[in-house]
């Protein structure tokens, strides 16, 4: 390759610097779909809309008088079908100050100590 | 500049094996990291978040009164107290576009009760029952469906109990989203 024909090696040598930047800047673009990938796949791995439902769904049910069916409901179907073990118990039965809320669906594991405001 | 113009060639010669020689060892690095072709997941995403904001804007009492929210009373199978049935309103929230075509977004709804077999239940009643709400379309086992799930306390009447149980009960709404 040197020393066949001099001419024009600074243009030569300018477009291989140019491809060789253009190369990088393939890996750096190439890089931020599994950025996006990877957040997705920890928003769909984080129970956060599971948490969320399953405090309001135990808020709601200490202020019932079916309190202890309730509560077994929510063990029994959890268990089932969500794959995760919620349990909760509230130390004053009618009107609730403190509730200990406990979930865990194996990757995620909640614990809440209620108290209220 | 002028001074010497001879070497460029060398001088890529050299980028040329540098570059070969930095390819190699970055191909061989990330051979041992396993690779998921294709953004999947982040529609997947999408998709969960969607059904469960449905879901949550279905189980909001109609101007903030303190009647039942329009979920429970589809639960309680009396859909025409409080306006539309699920079908209706579900297909409504999910697919809605900013765009003059709507989304095809299709689901299957279900809920999950516990059935308890006495008058009075007790945790080792552990029967659960899943019953139809809606469905857009039947699944044929192609489809690639997200879950969206709501709790929901209903409170069925002596005349139309739900899993055998009247009074309140928690039950667990399950839809299953997935695209056309």
């Amino acid at each position: 390759m040197a020393r066949l024909n001099d001419d024009a090696q600074w243009i030569v040598l300018m477009g291989f610097l140019v491809s060789f930047s253009f190369f990088f800047l393939a890996m750096v673009i190439n890089q931020s779909t599994v950025v996006g990938q990877t957040t997705a796949e920890s928003v769909i791995e984080f129970p956060k809309n599971d948490i969320r439902d399953v405090r309001e769904v135990i808020g709601e049910s200490v202020k019932s008088d079916k309190y202890t069916d309730i509560k077994d409901d929510i063990g029994v179907i959890s268990l089932q079908r969500k794959s995760s073990i919620v349990w909760y118990e509230n130390t004053t039965e009618t009107n609730p100050t403190i509730i200990e809320i406990h979930y865990n669906n194996g990757v995620t594991s909640y614990n809440e100590t209620w108290t209220k405001p | 500049m002028k001074n010497n113009d001879r070497g460029q060639l060398y001088t890529i010669e050299g980028f040329a094996a540098a570059l070969i020689m930095i390819m190699t060892a970055y191909f061989v690095v990330n051979a041992t990291s396993i690779y998921t072709a294709g953004d999947t997941h982040i529609n997947d995403m999408q998709l969960e978040s969607l059904g469960n904001d449905a879901l949550k804007m279905m189980d909001i009492a109609p101007n903030g009164t303190d009647t039942k929210t329009p979920l429970q009373n589809i639960i309680e199978h009396t859909p025409d107290v409080d306006g539309p049935g699920f079908n209706t309103t579900f297909s409504r929230i999910i697919n809605n576009g900013t765009f003059q075509n709507p989304n095809t977004i299709q689901y299957n709804a279900t809920f999950t009760c516990r059935y308890c077999s006495g008058s009075v239940c007790n945790i080792n009643d552990n029967t659960l029952v899943i019953n139809q709400i809606s469905s857009s379309r039947n699944l044929t086992g192609g489809e690639h469906p997200v879950r969206a799930t709501k709790w929901v306390i209903v409170d069925p009447p002596d005349t139309a109990p739900i899993c055998n149980r009247d009074g309140e009960q928690a039950v667990l709404v399950e839809v299953l989203l997935w695209r056309d």
